[in-house]
């Protein structure tokens, strides 16, 4: 038995490689060879049709001087500075379903409705609505607050506000259900306990759920830097696309524009590569978050 | 404990939980925030019932008229038909072809012992760690070089591989949570690899698959840059990239617009009425365990 259940045992070791192979070889394939592709493109000039041309570190000299990219990362920090907001807010707001407010069911599906649009939508929508004539000036000249009506995308210091209000909008109910999900696995009757012994709400939030939450807590905190980082760029796209001028680029707006508006895609590579390994160290904290047990 | 001070124990509790003023303003704070969340579909639904007309004095109203004309101009005018069956198959290569990909190696993952297999699973979720969209520029060029821009192969082949890490760390951890009992004794009984996984883990583990399956076909029908920069013709766009063709450079039909970008809202907003559960088994994946 035990020498047939080896050889078993063998034959399955095979299989468990030969299962797992194909799946390794397609992310090698379609994203581990990019991201080789993206750092040898790096080091050269390229205008996508000649031959690329090796210049070494010259796309990372321009880099440090350019004006463009400089102040492209500054908006992606300015996108990053509601980060706070985005981890706390959707906290409290998922702490008032879980304590069954009335109506909380229908709050909890509503909220995630933003989440299920596709960003492009979500952008669509938001440019119409901050237009010159658009809903939001019109609610403003309605209520007697003319005074306030702008043209919210004419300037990147209204712009850039509106657009950290639209993202935040996007993904809040996508952070109350992560919120949510790990309430759920909080002994309900520590919040009993604490009821009795006459805390509030507020204390027990804070006190109670909010340290048992610590791990998704950090996760949300990951999910919500990079995507102030790198994943801004549908809504730069259509909301303001950059403008006016490159005030409200975003650095991957900007590789994208580099790459496929002017040609330039060694020096496009580089800046998507000086961005990535910016936010490798963020990435490699949520992986260390998911695979916490594996170690 | 006696039912005296029980009852005090009750009375005092409820005293202090609900301070209806409190609760009140909270109330109405979410509410907002729904109305909120409502707000852009009933905004693109009103105003593919109004006319240009109409647009033009108020972007704010209810719907003037019952007729879906500005519908007609969207499926007529904007190629919407092709965009939408260009979005169905993008969708169905992704699910199937994630499906495939992910299933046998989580189960190498979860249930079969062999050497190197931690090392290989941190590798392969060593990847969402890369943030997507930085690799726009390097896929491209893959893409020129395979022949595939304009091919909705390419973005099914993007599209699996860029969930690839995530769509293996879920079914991995659902599998792990399997009895090894009822596998044991298939392998006593001399299933194959192969039977065990197809016709006693795949079907103990459909929520799962579900889950796999709606949250890929959400994410694959949302998508947006990849599909930008991939696909170029007129008839290979998928909707999120065509249905901005709807929004001419001079002048828009502002109705079809909102017809159209409600076209490509609404088939995903009745997946998540219909499917809210494994919608939510996803995202709450990494935050329970």
């Amino acid at each position: 038995m035990s020498l047939a259940n080896s050889a078993l045992r063998r034959s399955e070791a095979k299989w468990g490689f030969l299962y797992a192979a194909p799946a390794m070889a397609f992310i090698i394939a379609f994203v581990g060879y990019p991201l080789g592709s993206l750092v040898y493109h790096s080091f050269t000039k390229w205008d996508g049709l000649s031959e690329p041309k090796w210049i070494g570190l010259h796309n990372f000299g321009t880099l440090l001087s350019d004006p463009v990219f400089r102040n492209a990362l500054i908006n992606n920090c300015l996108f990053a500075l509601t980060v706070p907001l985005q981890v706390t807010v959707p906290l409290a707001l998922a702490y008032l379903i879980h304590r069954q407010l009335p109506g909380w069911r229908w709050f909890r599906t509503m909220f995630f409705l933003p989440a299920i649009l596709s960003t492009v939508v979500v952008g669509l929508i938001a440019s119409l609505v901050l237009q010159l004539k658009g809903p939001l000036n019109e609610v403003l000249s309605a209520v007697g607050l003319q005074s306030l009506t702008h043209d919210w995308l004419a300037s990147s210091k209204t712009s850039i506000p509106m657009i950290i209000l639209v993202v935040f909008w996007a993904n809040f109910g996508y952070n109350v259900l992560i919120y949510l999900g790990g309430m759920s696995v909080i002994d309900p009757s520590m919040r009993e306990a604490a009821l009795i012994d006459g805390a509030r709400n507020w204390t027990i939030l804070t006190r109670i759920y909010a340290p048992n939450l610590r791990r998704v807590m950090e996760l949300v905190l990951v999910t919500s830097t990079v995507t102030a980082f790198a994943y801004m760029f549908t809504y730069v796209y259509t909301i303001t696309n950059g403008g006016p001028g490159y005030s409200t680029y975003t650095t991957e707006f900007y590789a994208y524009s580099q790459a496929f508006a002017s040609q330039n895609l060694g020096y496009a590579s580089a800046v998507g590569l000086a961005l990535m390994l910016l936010l490798s160290a963020i990435g490699f904290i949520q992986i260390r978050l998911l695979t916490r047990d594996e170690r | 404990m006696n039912v005296k001070a029980m009852s005090a124990v009750i009375k005092r509790s409820t005293k202090r939980r609900r301070p209806p003023i409190l609760d009140g303003i909270a109330v109405l704070g979410l509410s907002l925030l729904a109305a909120s969340a409502v707000f852009p579909v009933l905004f693109m639904a009103f105003n593919a019932f109004r006319t240009q007309a109409d647009w033009d004095a108020s972007k704010l109203g209810f719907p003037t008229t019952l007729s879906p004309v500005a519908f007609e101009r969207a499926w007529t005018g904007a190629n919407i038909p092709t965009y939408f069956w260009n979005s169905v198959t993008v969708v169905s290569g992704t699910v199937v072809l994630s499906l495939f990909l992910a299933a046998p190696a989580s189960y190498a993952f979860a249930k079969i012992q062999w050497p190197g297999r931690s090392v290989a699973y941190l590798f392969t979720l060593s990847w969402m760690a890369i943030p997507s969209l930085l690799l726009i520029v390097p896929i491209y060029i893959e893409m020129v070089q395979l022949h595939l821009i304009d091919n909705k192969l390419s973005v099914i082949l993007v599209y699996s591989a860029l969930n690839l890490s995530f769509n293996v760390y879920l079914l991995t951890t659902f599998f792990r949570s399997l009895p090894n009992e009822v596998l044991e004794s298939a392998r006593i009984d001399r299933a194959s690899v192969h039977r065990i996984l197809w016709s006693i883990v795949l079907p103990m583990s459909r929520s799962a698959i579900a889950t796999l399956v709606v949250f890929n076909a959400l994410w694959a029908w949302n998508e947006f840059v990849f599909a930008l920069i991939l696909l170029q013709s007129d008839g290979s766009l998928t909707l999120t990239v065509g249905v901005l063709q709807l929004q001419g450079r001079f002048g828009t039909d502002y109705p079809a617009l909102m017809a159209g970008l409600l076209i490509t809202a609404v088939p995903m907003i009745g997946v998540y009425i219909f499917f809210q559960r494994y919608i939510v088994q996803a995202i709450t994946a990494g935050a329970v365990k």
